[in-house]
Parts: structure tokens; sequence; C-alpha cells
């Protein structure tokens, strides 16, 4: 290195040949020193290693840069280190006027580039165009550095700009996916460094040729002036440390690299170094509209290798469960019901393969709940259930029973249904939580402890004695909540009852006695979402703090927390074998983490707006998300593709739900409407060829108006809740909104 | 109503700091909200700027206080999420653990009870009194012949430890010369206990009179009511009838005291009786 340094000294300026010379200003490469030092074999500090000598040429740096002369040369001398200055002002550079000097050095700031980058390997830091150069001050002293003339930020721009626009048709969507993270980048340098008014005149003359859907961001952005307004706000702190990721084709990357190095506009591709990663893949570029089906989020798209990890979305296998035959069973068309026949019939509706299926995970992957007798029971009636389940189809279209909460005045915020449809708990902004008993069956609560002493627990009916009958009532109010409740979950064996709110705490209760039983706290911060698993006992939630947290209900700290999102996770789902959670969140991406190790298995983008809305299809296979864009799209999870995308909507989606066999997806808005689409249809003929797996790419056909069955219009109630019963009725529920 | 001709000032540039963020539907009182809101804040961070100056014993708030006191307000009410290099690495070093086995069902699978919401959350005070009679201390709370020294009530009573009956069971309490008390804690009294003469139903003229609400035909026979001759008889009689009904009372209270003794978590057990004069 030494050596090389030897040559490149040697090559380009008379070199300074020892300590004491005083050079006049122009340009002396900055490893010039430490090299000519080395060869005149004068004594190097004791800063063997070149991190510390950078260090001690960064210092000295900024010392001189802020004009502290006498210090710098007393560190200049005591550290042994030759006179030289590199004192470029930003001022002084004249924008391309520059060019022709700093050719020469140009030159050596690419071969700089490389020794700085060989001896820092750690720090992407190079130095850039005829500014400051100082690549050592950049990584030592701060994470934006002054990267250049404030002034010369527009020129570089249009400068990219111009060119992107004079490539070919092919590759011109790919490279203007380069636009907005550069922009936003620069805009925030701008700011970071104090720059305001520069950073105002660039971001008005620039972006208005942002993407339309980057328009919310943009509107925040522009609200940004001052390097204070960036402390509070995480998401932008996030969006600055993170990568944002590109897809460009290989041709389309090496236009762009050979266009930005042979220029000098290294300013630019210093950026794109640090802050975009740009996934590279051997194909044809891409098409606009393939572009704009992915993009969208505010971390670029997925890289393609954070898709390729195996997820195991089979489902799990059922237990089988003897199906007892009761004399009383009074159904006239189950065949099976003659009491002359004892013989108990062997549930069926279980995988009737003995084989494990290669895509569904093991039984004890997860450690799971046994099953309970009454858990059993429940079993039972739901495959009775099933047998009457009506077969959906295009032409034999659910009917839908809507459930309008009055008199709600805009305060409900969370409803859900259990899943044998008998109950319904609706979540209010005056924090309380109220149940309702859908059948005429009313809601009882056990008895106090002094009555039930009384009763004899020795008869049949035990159950039914423990039960209050004189506090029976329609609807049972719970309180508790200091904040409205943003999240409503019922467990699968009816017995508990999960709220989330805004004062950062998720509360359990029962419903035996309507009372609450645990507050679990962790989020310190508004929790938007909560679920619990398909078997009970987890439960998930996920809040303002960015993190999803993965619970059990005998724990009272989380057992498994998933973060990487950079802003709300505002949306969290089980999938059907409660081996992995989905979580949908503002950055307008979705996430499916793996409950066994907390591992983020799949990325998913395109969304254009918050996610409110997620489902798993009956088989595990496939995803359905929707958000503020008004749009669904379906996802294969096996593969960690969009297969499909239905749009229809013109407000925010806010619930969306699959048919018990999954032909059917329902999907609920703000718009005041249901509307059906035909699931089976969708998910027909994929092509899942490999050239698709391993580029990502997808073929989206329009098809939205044939997939769409139905819409059904509300009196003006946004639906925010659906639910299949078992029997494929649909039900749906919301608030009247005048 | 006419609209106001003219808005004033601070509510246009609060519609325009409104659009300027992009919101463009809201109610009219979100303005008046956000004025609020803003004149408190604004106040808020001019006094504490004015601390912290004379804490720095300067005279004029200048540029630093008022930095330093919104940097500490920022960091008190407006706190943000932690940032997520930390929440990665909390979120790995929680995610290393395996999950925990399940035990098999042993009832509702809850957190241990300290962390859950079922414990009840008041306890009943009992107030030990001292009587200065030679009767034998009663401890069981219970209705006594005698004194009311306090309005009747519905107290409620019961205690988590009550201490053992007496066995004072059997023997009749006969009113006269008998001096007890009534174990109804008044919130005012703690240890000194009024003995009096036992009020009489009808004496109207004494102090400690309040006006019965149980007038039966079991009302203390009184001397002014019936001959002379009967008076004795007759309170004799009402003695051995308020002794029956004060044993039946006093088995019935025993009972329950006992059921609240099985303290079940979550169950509010009230020991209320009413007091009555007889």
């Amino acid at each position: 290195m030494v050596d090389a340094k030897d040559e490149a000294d040697i090559k380009t300026e008379p070199v300074s040949d020892g300590f004491g010379n005083n050079h006049a200003n122009d340009a002396r490469l900055l490893s010039a020193s430490p090299g000519s030092s080395a060869a005149a074999g004068n004594s190097k500090p004791a800063a063997g290693a070149p991190e510390d000598q950078q260090t001690l040429l960064a210092v000295l740096q900024f010392l001189r840069k802020n004009k502290l002369s006498e210090s710098a040369e007393i560190l200049r001398r005591e550290a042994g280190l030759p006179e030289e200055v590199l004192d470029l002002k930003g001022g002084d550079s004249a924008g391309p006027g520059q060019g022709g000097s700093a050719d020469t050095d140009g030159g050596d700031a690419s071969s700089l580039l490389s020794r700085v980058t060989v001896s820092t390997p750690g720090v992407a830091k190079a130095p850039t165009k005829a500014g400051e150069d100082q690549p050592d001050v950049n990584v030592v002293l701060s994470a934006y550095s002054q990267q250049g003339d404030p002034a010369l930020y527009e020129v570089y721009y249009s400068g990219l700009k111009k060119f992107i626009e004079s490539v070919l048709d092919c590759h011109r969507a790919e490279l203007s996916q380069v636009f907005y993270p550069l922009f936003v980048h620069m805009y925030l340098e701008l700011v970071y460094n104090n720059h305001e008014s520069e950073a105002k005149a660039f971001f008005e003359k620039f972006s208005g040729d942002q993407e339309c859907y980057y328009e919310e961001d943009l509107r925040v952005l522009s609200s940004l002036t001052k390097k204070e307004h960036m402390r509070g706000n995480e998401t932008l702190l996030d969006f600055r440390t993170s990568k944002f990721v590109l897809r460009i084709s290989r041709d389309s990357y090496q236009l762009l690299k050979r266009h930005l190095q042979e220029r000098q506009n290294n300013q630019i591709w210093n950026i794109i170094q640090e802050h975009l990663y740009i996934d590279i893949f051997d194909g044809m570029p891409r098409s606009k509209s393939q572009i704009d089906a992915m993009s969208g989020s505010l971390a670029g798209e997925a890289k393609r290798e954070a898709n390729k990890a195996k997820v195991y979305y089979g489902l799990l296998k059922e237990p089988e469960i003897e199906l007892p035959l009761d004399d009383e069973d009074e159904e006239a068309e189950n065949e099976e019901g003659k009491p002359k026949k004892k013989k108990p019939k062997k549930d069926s509706t279980g995988s009737k393969s003995k084989k494990q299926d290669p895509n569904a995970p093991s039984q004890t992957r997860i450690p799971l709940p046994e099953l309970k007798d009454s858990d059993k029971l429940d079993k039972i009636m739901y495959m009775k259930e099933a047998t009457k389940r009506i077969r959906l189809a295009p032409d034999n279209l659910p009917s839908i029973c809507f459930y309008t909460f009055l008199n709600a005045y805009q305060g409900l915020t969370a409803v859900d249904v259990t899943d044998d449809s008998s109950l319904i708990a609706g979540g209010f902004a005056d924090s309380t939580v109220r149940v309702w008993s859908v059948t005429p069956k009313k809601l009882r609560k056990v008895k106090t402890a002094a009555d039930l002493n009384l009763i004899d627990k020795e008869s049949d009916d035990v159950l039914e004695r423990i039960m209050d009958d004189k506090t029976a009532s329609e609807s049972k109010c719970l309180y508790g909540h200091s904040g409205p409740v943003y999240g409503i979950s019922f467990s699968p064996d009816r017995t508990y009852l999960l709220s989330s709110s805004e004062d950062g705490t998720v509360r359990l209760w029962s419903l035996l006695t309507f009372t609450c039983l645990v507050g679990y706290k962790g989020h310190n911060y508004p929790v938007w979402d909560t679920q619990f698993s398909p078997y009970g006992y987890y439960f998930v939630s996920g809040g303002h703090d960015r993190v999803a947290r993965l619970w059990a209900t005998d724990h009272h700290q989380p057992l498994r927390m998933f973060a990487g999102h950079l802003a709300d996770v505002t949306c969290t789902r089980f999938h059907p074998n409660a081996n992995y959670v989905a979580t949908g969140s503002s950055d307008r991406t979705i996430r499916l983490w793996d409950v066994l190790n907390g591992n983020c298995a799949r990325i998913f983008t395109g969304h254009k707006g918050p996610i409110h809305a997620l489902a798993f299809s009956p088989n595990g296979k496939f995803l359905a998300s929707g958000a503020t864009d008004g749009r669904v799209l379906l996802w294969d999870i096996g593969h960690g593709l969009m297969v499909g995308e239905l749009k229809g909507h013109t407000d925010t989606i806010y619930s969306l739900r699959f048919s018990r066999d999954g032909e059917i997806l329902a999907s609920g808005s703000m718009d005041n409407t249901v509307r059906l689409w035909d699931a089976m249809k969708a998910f027909d003929d994929l092509e899942t060829d490999d050239f698709t797996t391993a580029t990502g790419h997808i073929h989206l056909q329009d098809n939205s108006q044939e997939l769409l069955l139905g819409t059904y219009m509300t009196k003006s109630t946004p639906v925010i809740h659906l639910h299949f019963t078992r029997r494929n009725l649909l039900l749906a529920a919301g608030a009247y909104n005048p | 109503m006419s609209a106001p001709k003219t808005i004033p000032k601070d509510a246009q540039v609060m519609i325009q700091i409104l659009k300027d963020m992009g919101v463009t539907e809201y109610e009219p009182r979100v303005i008046n909200q956000m004025l609020e809101f803003t004149y408190r804040y604004v106040t808020t961070i001019i006094e504490d700027a004015k601390i912290y100056a004379t804490h720095a014993k300067k005279s004029n708030v200048d540029a630093d206080d008022i930095k330093l006191a919104i940097q500490c307000r920022m960091d008190q009410s407006f706190t943000s999420p932690p940032p997520r290099d930390f929440l990665l690495e909390v979120a790995r070093q929680k995610n290393q653990t395996p999950l925990p086995l399940i035990k098999p069902y042993t009832g509702p699978r809850l957190p241990p009870d300290r962390y859950c919401l079922t414990a009840p959350n008041y306890r009943l005070k009992f107030i030990q009194k001292k009587v200065s009679s030679s009767a034998s201390r009663i401890s069981v709370p219970r209705l006594s012949v005698g004194a009311v020294s306090s309005r009747p009530t519905t107290p409620t009573l019961g205690t988590p430890s009550v201490q053992s009956v007496t066995t004072k069971v059997g023997t009749p309490v006969s009113l006269t010369g008998q001096r007890f008390t009534v174990q109804i804690p008044p919130p005012s009294q703690t240890t000194t206990t009024k003995t009096s003469k036992p009020a009489d139903l009808y004496n109207r003229t004494n102090p400690d009179w309040a006006l019965s609400w149980r007038l039966t035909h079991t009302a203390t026979p009184s001397e002014t009511d019936c001959k002379p001759s009967l008076y004795k008889t007759n309170l004799k009689r009402y003695k051995r009838e308020k002794d029956r009904r004060h044993m039946d009372e006093y088995n019935t209270t025993r009972t329950r005291v006992d059921l609240h003794n099985v303290h079940e978590p979550g169950s509010f057990y009230c020991l209320t009786y009413h007091a009555t004069a007889y």
C-alpha cells in the first residue's frame, strides 16, 4: 500500500520531500503525505494502523477547515506529517468549471477512492469531486457530511435527470427509480447541514417530478426545513440509516455507473453507494408498469434474497376426533344419525393422507396447547356445521348480513366476531369494550363465590348452574382501558377477549366473569392491532413503536419481538398454522415473521399507502392485503411474489376475509361498499416458472373487472369488519356515519 | 347567524398551517383546539426558559434558554419510540430464547398473580373496640342491645381476619344493667367507645334519640305505653323475643363470616347488615 502511494505520489505532483516543505495551495493528495513520509523514512507516529493515520489526518483537516492554524501547525509538527493542504473551499468552486482543473484530481480522486476504500473497508466513503476532499472527516465526524457545495446539488440532480432522459426507453424506467431516493437523501443532507434556503429551493424545483405515489412523503418532507425537525421523527431517521433497495437490470446499471464515474459526478455516485442498495439481476429490464406495481414503500423494494427463505405455509394436521353419534340427534338430513348404529364415526375432514405435507410445519415446531375436552366438543360442532356449509361460486354468491352500530358517533374503532358467530365485540373511542350476543341466548356471568357454594356440584348440568341468570343481559360492557380501543380479538374457545388500546396496554378479559384478568404492558405507545392465534394461548400485537410482539397468555412479557419495520405496525395476523405472523405497516410493506426464531421470512412491497387489512387464505398459501390506496394485492407466500391486484375500491380498505373454502374474497372499505372477488380464479394459472421466481418479475394481468363478482353499497356506513360464518354466510359490521 | 367577518389573525395562521401540512378536512372546532394547545405549549416553554435563564443568572431570556426548554419538554412529553438499532438489538436477544413449553392444562393459563388484575384492590378495615363494661369482649361484629353511638347506617363490615367467635352464644343477655357497645365502626372514632343508657324509642328528649325506621310491635316497651304492672312482663317478653332474633342473626352472621374466609380472588364479598334498633 505504501508503494502504491509512492507511485501515485511521484506521478502527480512535485513530491514533498519531507517535512517543513511549504507547498502552495494546490490539491495535495491526502495519502501522499503518509506515503512520502514513509518513503522518506521519517518516523511515523505511533499510529501505525492506517485507520489511526486517517483519523489524525481527519483531525488536521478539521482544524484547518475551522481556521485553527496554530493548533493545526502544532499537531502537524508533533504528528510528523508533512505540510500539505487540501483546502479547496466549497465556495469558490464553480461547478462544471472546475472540471478542467479537477481532471487530474479526478483521476487521483478515483485512485484515492480505491485506496481509501481498501484501507477503510468498513466505511463506504470516498472523496468526491473537487469540493471539500475530506473522506476522513466524513468517516470520523458525521454521518451526513457536507459533500459538496449546497448550491451545486441542483446542478448534479439536473445533470442526472438529463442523462436519464437521454437513455434508451427500455432503461429509462429502471433508472428513473433512482430519482426519488436520491432526491430525498440530497434534501435531507441539505437540511441536516443547515442549508435551509438551498434545501427549499432544491425541493421546490424537483419535488414535482417525483412519482405521484410518493406524494404523502413529500408533503411530510416539505414541512421539515430545519435540523431540529428531524430529531423527533423516527421514521425519517430510519430512512436515513437504512438502505433504499432498488432492483435494476445489469445493463441499466452499467450505463448508470459508467456515466457517473466518467464525469465529476462522484457526488451522486457516493450518495448512491451510501444510501442505496442496488439489487442487480441479469435479464430484461423491467417496464414501467412492472416497476410501479412493486414500488411505493418507504424502503424501496425487497431484496431478492430476503424472500428466498423456506416458509412452511401448509396447514397443520387436524387431530383425529371420534365423532360420537348422539341419540338425540335431530338433524333431518343426517343419515348417519340412526340411533341403532352405535359405532362412532371417525372424523374424516382431516387430511386423508398419512404423509406429511412437505410444505407444512411439523406439529411440534412451535409448542401448541393440547386440546381440552371442550375444544374437542367445539371441533365436533365445527365439523357438523361444515357439512352444512354452502358451496360458494361466482354464480352462487353468499348472502351478506350487515350489523350496523347505531349512535356510535364515529367512536367505533374495532370489531370482532367469534368463529361460531355467537358473539360480537366492539371497541370504542371512549375506551369501552362492549360484547353482544348475536343469538337469542343471553350473556351470563358466572355466579359469585357465595352462590357457587350453594349449588349442587354433582349435577349433570353444573355448567349451566354456575351461570347467574339474574344478571343475564343482551350486552355487557367492559371498562378498564384508558384510551380508545383499536384492536379486538376473541379466543377460539370463546373464553377470553383481547383488546388493545391507545394507552399502550393489551388487556385480557374473561368472558365467563366479564372482568379484566391481565394487562400486558410492553408497548409504551398506542397498540394498533392484536389477534389471538388460531389455537389460542398465543397472541400478537403491533403498535406505534414499530415492533410487533408475540405473547402467551401466561407470560407477562412478550416471547418474541418482530422488529424491522420503518414505521408503525398497523395490522397483525396469524397464519392458519400459527407458525407465522404477517404484519402490515405504515411504511407500506408487509412482512412475514417466523414465530420460531423471530426472523423476517418475507417482505412484500407494492402498496402505496399504509396497510390496514390482511387476510390469509384458508389453505395457507396466499395472503391478501388492503391499504389506503384502495387496492387489494394478492401474494404467493411460498414464492414470495405478488400474484394479483384487485382494483375497484376508491377508499381505504379496512377489512378482508376469505370464505371458508377460499373461493371468494370479500373486502370492505371506507367507501361504504363490500366487494366480492373471485379468489379461485385469481389464484389459478400462476406463472411460476424459474425466471419469475429468480428475478421476482411479475406480469400482472389487468383483470380486476373480471374478478369482481359484486359490489354492495351500504347506507353511508364504512365497513370495518367482515366475517364468514361456518356455513358461509357473510357478516359485516360498521358504524353508521351520516 | 352571520359568519364573523374577520377571523382573528391567530386563527388565520392556524388555518394556513393546517393547509401546509396537508390537512384539508377538519371540523371547525379543531382550529380552537389547536390554538389552545399552541398557547399552552408556548407558555410552558417560555416559563421553563425563564427558569433556566434565572438559574444561569441572566437578566434576559435568550435563544439558548428556549432551545434548552424545548429539548427538555421533548424528552418529557413528546417522547418518540426507541431507535431502530436498539429495537433490533433487543429483538435479537429476545428471539434467541426458545419458545417455552406449555404445561398441561391446570386451569386458566394466566401469568403469576402479581401480574394479573384479579386481586382485590381494596381492603376492609376491622376496628377492634374496647368494651369498658364488665361484659365479655365481643369480637364478632353483631348488633347488640344498647347504645347506638352513631346513626344507624348500613355499614359494610367484615374483615379478612376475623377472630374466633366467642362462645357467648347461649347466654341470654338481659338488658338491665348491661351495657354493650355496637360494633359499628364509625368513621371518625377509632378507639373510644361511648356507652350510655339505652335510648328509649320514645325518649325524644334524649339528645341521642334518633328516629327509628323499624317501628314494629317489637319496639321496646316503655313505661309510658302501658300499665305499670305490665311493664315488667312486657319487658321480659320483649327481651326474650329479641334474644331469639339476635341468636338467629348471630348464626347467619357467623356462617357469612365463614364463607367470607374462603377468599376467592376477584369476588367481592360484603358483609352488610342493617342496624336495627329494637
